[in-house]
C-alpha cells in the first residue's frame, strides 16, 4: 500500500481497510494450505508413474563397472553392460595423446636442433689426445646396447601404432600398412618383456655409481656447464647422467609394468585396468622417448668424445678431465692412464675376455 | 536412407538367451567368442531386468575412431563393419567400446589376440556378398537378402528390435505410451500395477465357514 502522490502528509484513507484485507487473505491461505497440499499429494500418488526404463538405465550407468549384472556368457567383463570409461579412453587417445604426444616429440627434436645450431658440438678444449682411460667393460657395453636396441625398436614400433594411421597409412595404403602394423604389434609384444630384462641388468650393474653424492647439486645449479664456458667437475657419472639413469629405472619400470598388464590379457584384467595401463604406458613412454632423444643427442653429435667410452670401452683422457674431472683425477692418481698402444693391445685381449678387471677400481 | 539400429526392450526381455544361440549358430562365430550376450541387472531383486547386448552400431563409433589401422568402417546403412584382413588384433576397439562388443579369439601363446570379431548386424564384411570367404570370416549376410538380423527376427517376446532406427523408435515410443496409458487407466503406480489390474479378491477364500 504505497501512499499516493500528494497524500504524503497524514494517514492515507484506505490503508486500514487494505491492511485488514491483506491479513484476512493471509489467514485464509494459512488455513487452507495443508488441506490443499494433502489433496495434491494423493493426486500425485495416483498419477506417479516412475519409469522403469529410467530406473534400469540409472542402475546400469551408475554402476560404473563396480557392480556388474549377471550373464550366461563367460568372459572377462561380459557382465558389464556399459563401460563409461571407454569413451574417456577414446578421447584421451584421440584428443590428447596423439596431438600432444606429437607436439612433445616434435618439440624435443626442434629443441635439440636449435641447441645444436646455437651451441654446436661441444668440443674437448684440450683436443683429443693419445692417452685414454678405461671406462666401460664389455659386459657394460653389451647391456647398454642391448637396452638401447630393444628400447629403440619398441619406441619405433610403438610410435608406428600410435601415429601410423595419420602419418603412414595415407601413402602406404591399408594392406601394406596393416602388414607393418601387425609386425610392429607382434614385435612390440615379443621384445617388450626383453626390455624389462635389460632394465634389470642395467639397474644392477650401474646403480652403485648412480647414487647421488656431494657435488651433484653444484653441477645442477651450474646447469651442467651448458650455460657458460666452464666445465663442472663430476664423478664417474655426472648429475645429468645419474638423473637419466633414475628416470630410466623408475619410469622404465612403470613402462614395463603397464606393458606386462597389456601384453598378457589372460589374468582376468578387465577393460578398465587395461585402459589405465594403456594411459600410463603411453604417457611414461613418451616421456622416456623425449629423455632418450636428449641422451642420444648428447652422447653422439652433441659432444666430442662422449661416444667412445660406450663403443670402444676407452675414453679420451682430455675428455674425462673436462667432463668427469674428479674421476679422471682419481684414475690418474691410481696410474690407470693408458697410451694408444696399450689400448689397442688391451682391446685385442678384451675381445677374448681377459682384461675386464681394470675398471673395477674406478667404481 | 535407413540407419540400422538394435534396441532391446527391457520390459519384454525374458532372458531366454535365444538371441545368443541364434547368433552363434547363424554366424558360426569362432570358438570362445559370443557376439551377443544377455545381461541381467539386479538378478533376483525387485526391479530385475535383462538386456540383450551386442555391437550397437554407433553413429559416432569409438572403435572406428581408435583403430590404429583404420579397419573398421560404417556402411551407408549405418552398420559398423570391419575388415579382418587389415585387423592386427591390438584390442584398442575393445578398450574403447562401451558395450564390450569386440571379441578376440585366442590365437597364439600367452593369450595373444587374433583378428577381432563382432556383430555385423548380419551384414557380412567387405568381401563379395555371399562369397565363401565372407561366410568364413564374418558369417551370415542376411541384409544382402533383404532380411534383418536373426537374433531380433526370432526373438519370442519381440524384446529385441532391429531395423531402421526411425521405425524402431516409433515402435518403442508406442509401447511406452501404451504402458503409461494402461497405468493411468488403472489409477495405480507403474510398479504396483505390473500390467495387471487388481482382481478384487479382498475377503474371498476357497472355503467359507
Amino acid at each position: 500500500m504505497r501512499p499516493l502522490p500528494g497524500t504524503s502528509t497524514g494517514v492515507p484513507p484506505f490503508s486500514l481497510a487494505g491492511g485488514m484485507m491483506l491479513l484476512l487473505i493471509t489467514l485464509l491461505v494459512l488455513v487452507t494450505m495443508p488441506q490443499a497440499m494433502a489433496q495434491a499429494e494423493t493426486e500425485q500418488n495416483g498419477i506417479q508413474v516412475p519409469n522403469p526404463s529410467a530406473e534400469l538405465w540409472r542402475s546400469v550407468r551408475q554402476r560404473e563397472g563396480a557392480l556388474p549384472g549377471r550373464t550366461q556368457v563367460q568372459g572377462v567383463d561380459s557382465a558389464m553392460l556399459i563401460n563409461p570409461y571407454g569413451e574417456r579412453w577414446r578421447n584421451f587417445r584421440m584428443k590428447e595423446l596423439i596431438p600432444y604426444g606429437g607436439y612433445a616429440l616434435g618439440g624435443m627434436l626442434l629443441l635439440l636442433l636449435l641447441f645444436y645450431l646455437v651451441r654446436g658440438k661441444i668440443r674437448v678444449n684440450a683436443g683429443l689426445g693419445d692417452r685414454k682411460l678405461f671406462r666401460y667393460t664389455l659386459y657394460e657395453r653389451t647391456i647398454h646396447w642391448f637396452t638401447a636396441c630393444t628400447f629403440l625398436f619398441l619406441a619405433l614400433t610403438g610410435l608406428i601404432l600410435l601415429f601410423g594411421r595419420s602419418l603412414l597409412l595415407p601413402w602406404m595404403g591399408p594392406e601394406l600398412f596393416s602388414l607393418l602394423a601387425s609386425a610392429s604389434k607382434e614385435g612390440h609384444n615379443l621384445f617388450g618383456p626383453l626390455f624389462g630384462v635389460a632394465l634389470l641388468l642395467v639397474f644392477f650393474r650401474f646403480v652403485r655409481r648412480n647414487i647421488y653424492q656431494k657435488g651433484d647439486l653444484t653441477w645442477l645449479l651450474k646447469g651442467g656447464g651448458i650455460i657458460g664456458k666452464g666445465h663442472v667437475p663430476s664423478h664417474f657419472f655426472n648429475m645429468g647422467e645419474k638423473s637419466m639413469f633414475w628416470i630410466l629405472v623408475l619410469v622404465g619400470s612403470v613402462i614395463v609394468g603397464s606393458g606386462l598388464i597389456l601384453v598378457f590379457p589372460l589374468f582376468g584384467q578387465g577393460r578398465i585396468s587395461m585402459e589405465l595401463a594403456h594411459v600410463s604406458h603411453a604417457v611414461t613412454t613418451l616421456l622416456m622417448i623425449v629423455v632418450i632423444l636428449g641422451h642420444i643427442y648428447i652422447g653422439s653429435v652433441g659432444m666430442e668424445g662422449a661416444l667412445d667410452g660406450m663403443t670402444t670401452g676407452y675414453c679420451d683422457l682430455n675428455w674425462a678431465r673436462e667432463h668427469h674431472a674428479e674421476w679422471a683425477e682419481r684414475c690418474e692418481a691410481d696410474g690407470d692412464v693408458l697410451d694408444a698402444d696399450e689400448v689397442s693391445q688391451r682391446r685385442g685381449e678384451t675381445v677374448s675376455g681377459a682384461a675386464v678387471s681394470t675398471r673395477e677400481s674406478s667404481a | 536412407m535407413a540407419r540400422m539400429k538394435f534396441y532391446c526392450d527391457a520390459e519384454r526381455c525374458i532372458e531366454c538367451n535365444a538371441c545368443v544361440t541364434a547368433c552363434k549358430n547363424e554366424n558360426e562365430v569362432p570358438w570362445g567368442v559370443n557376439r551377443r550376450r544377455v545381461v541381467t541387472i539386479k538378478d533376483g531383486e525387485p526391479g530385475e531386468r535383462s538386456l540383450s547386448v551386442a555391437c550397437m552400431h554407433c553413429s559416432d563409433a569409438p572403435c572406428i575412431a581408435v583403430c590404429p589401422v583404420d579397419c573398421i568402417y560404417d556402411t551407408i546403412d549405418g552398420v559398423v563393419l570391419h575388415d579382418k584382413d587389415i585387423c592386427i588384433g591390438c584390442g584398442y576397439c575393445f578398450y574403447a567400446c562401451p558395450f564390450g562388443a569386440p571379441q578376440f579369439p585366442q590365437e597364439g601363446a600367452f593369450g595373444s589376440r587374433g583378428k577381432m570379431d563382432k556383430c555385423t548386424f548380419c551384414a557380412g564384411g567387405p568381401e563379395e556378398d555371399h562369397s565363401v570367404e565372407e561366410r568364413r570370416k564374418y558369417g551370415s549376410n542376411r541384409l544382402a537378402e533383404g532380411k534383418l538380423p536373426l537374433c531380433a527376427e526370432m526373438c519370442s517376446t519381440k524384446a529385441l528390435l532391429a531395423g531402421d532406427a526411425n521405425v524402431i523408435a516409433d515402435i518403442y515410443r508406442e509401447r511406452v505410451i501404451n504402458r503409461g496409458a494402461s497405468v493411468l487407466n488403472r489409477g495405480v503406480s507403474y510398479q504396483n500395477a505390473a500390467f495387471r489390474a487388481s482382481r478384487g479378491m479382498e475377503g474371498k477364500s476357497s472355503v467359507k465357514e
